[in-house]
């Protein structure tokens, strides 16, 4: 069964919030969806180019009220 | 007298008991080792040949002569109860307890890194692991020398940094063709992007190969290769994974003290377990959001030695990581509130940390003497005064 992992990295400095997703995606299996909220500013960029070098799929990338939230859907993982 | 319970006599606990005072404590250290480490000295047994003696010291020598040291393992913690078991059947009750027992390195947890640390060594875990790496790298004509971390929580943050810095001056004395490698967690080649835009240009210089989100997922031992969660792999001809880290694994009641990495939840500014007005935890046991390092042990064991004299002392976060090349060095310096500011390398920053590294053992003995010259450096280095200036 594919599983939403939540994350929440509000308040932690860069880069505190990549490395939670990247303790995330270790869990996580190809299916499962990753959703990480933020506050560091650096994390938007970093997310954009951990995706893209991961080969996942970001399917939401929002900013509200100082928020980032990001969503990942997993899909690189190697079988 | 109320009675402390130290676990762990290394900078964190060591400190704490010589600092308290004999006349208003009965203060007893239990640790499962002869020797206290000085884990810096792995990187100058690696990668200078250095020898294990200058870098330990028996715990008993450290301690004041009326602290009292139990050699032996803890067990299990019973928080509620105020009850500490040892593997030896000794029973200890307390008044307060300061945990302080470092992280684990847990080298079963990737494929293939305990075959890795048994055949090469590294410069991490143990002063002999240290020096079984120097000479693994003393036989090294040409290759790969591979750096990589498993997980991005891990002691000593400029720690890999280090290792390649002093592993490119190592082969370039030896005058072999090795090529270093450095594979990182991260976005950039530092944690922070400041840092990284500061040394980046020196990793340069000295042809370091630099691979950014790279987390060990599995190493082949047999095909000489290392697999990242990323998607990618590194080949290698000698190589060290820094593994994943972890709180202490003894028992201890109540169990939501542990987060899932088994570190101990504290109040980032008193030390306090969460939960508890006479249980602290320090240094690298902790999940305290700030670097895990000596300086954090240091100055968290300076603040629990203050508030178990009724002040009301806080531990405001501050690192002073060292970055060290064969020359040159910097000190990574943030708090809870800052950043890491801007820094750059130079000659004097190295010849500090030299000179941190020859007071290390009196800094330990004897705290109070140290105390003033620490806080005249802290405070004239701390984040809101150098501000975005810089050092």
């Amino acid at each position: 069964m594919p599983e939403l992992i939540k994350v929440d990295a509000r308040g932690m400095a860069c880069p505190g919030p990549i490395s939670a997703l990247t303790r995330a995606y270790r869990k996580a299996k190809n299916g499962d969806t990753i959703e990480v909220l933020a506050t560091d500013p650096g994390f938007k960029p970093d997310v954009q180019a951990w995706v893209k070098r991961t080969n996942n799929e970001l399917i939401e990338l929002t900013e509200e009220g100082g928020v980032i939230k990001a969503v990942i859907k997993v899909t690189g993982k190697r079988g | 007298m109320e009675r402390v319970l130290i676990l762990g006599g290394g900078g964190g606990g060591a400190i704490l008991a010589n600092l308290l005072p004999k006349e208003e404590f009965d203060v007893t250290v239990v640790d499962r080792d002869e020797y206290h480490v000085f884990q810096p000295g792995n990187l100058f047994i690696a990668f200078y040949g250095d020898s294990i003696e200058k870098y330990r010291r028996p715990i008993r020598s450290l301690l004041k002569p009326h602290v009292k040291l139990i050699r032996d393992e803890v067990t299990e913690v019973n928080l509620n109860d105020r009850k500490v078991k040892l593997k030896g059947g000794k029973s200890l009750e307390y008044d307060y307890i300061i945990i302080a027992t470092g992280a684990n390195l847990d080298f079963d947890a990737i494929e293939g890194n305990r075959e890795l640390l048994e055949s090469y060594g590294d410069f991490y875990s143990t002063l002999e692991n240290a020096e079984k790496l120097y000479k693994t790298l003393k036989e090294m004509r040409e290759g790969r020398f591979v750096i990589a971390i498993a997980d991005p929580i891990y002691k000593c943050p400029p720690g890999p940094h280090k290792g390649a810095f002093l592993s490119s001056t190592l082969f370039e004395r030896m005058g072999v063709d090795v090529d270093v490698v450095l594979a990182l967690p991260f976005p950039h080649a530092y944690p922070s992007k400041t840092i990284s835009d500061i040394i980046e240009p020196e990793l340069e210089r000295r042809n370091i190969e630099v691979h950014t989100f790279f987390t060990v997922d599995s190493i082949d031992v047999e095909k000489k290769r290392i697999y990242s969660l990323e998607g990618e792999e590194l080949e290698y001809t000698v190589a060290t994974v820094i593994p994943p880290h972890e709180g202490p694994r003894y028992k201890i009641e109540p169990s939501e003290v542990k987060d899932e990495s088994n570190y101990l939840k504290i109040d980032k500014y008193t030390c306090l377990i969460e939960g508890f007005d006479d249980a602290y935890a320090i240094g690298d046991c902790t999940n305290a959001p700030t670097s895990k390092s000596g300086v954090t042990a240091h100055l968290q064991a300076e603040v629990v030695a203050d508030r178990l004299q009724g002040f009301d002392a806080k531990y405001s976060g501050r690192t002073n990581c060292p970055l060290i090349t064969d020359g040159m060095g910097l000190f990574i310096i943030s708090d809870y509130d800052h950043p890491p500011i801007p820094v750059r390398l130079s000659r004097f920053k190295r010849l500090l940390e030299d000179l941190f590294v020859a007071t290390y053992w009196d800094a330990i003995r004897y705290p109070e003497l140290w105390q003033p010259i620490f806080h005249a450096y802290f405070d004239a280095t701390s984040p809101a005064k150098l501000g975005e200036r810089g050092w």
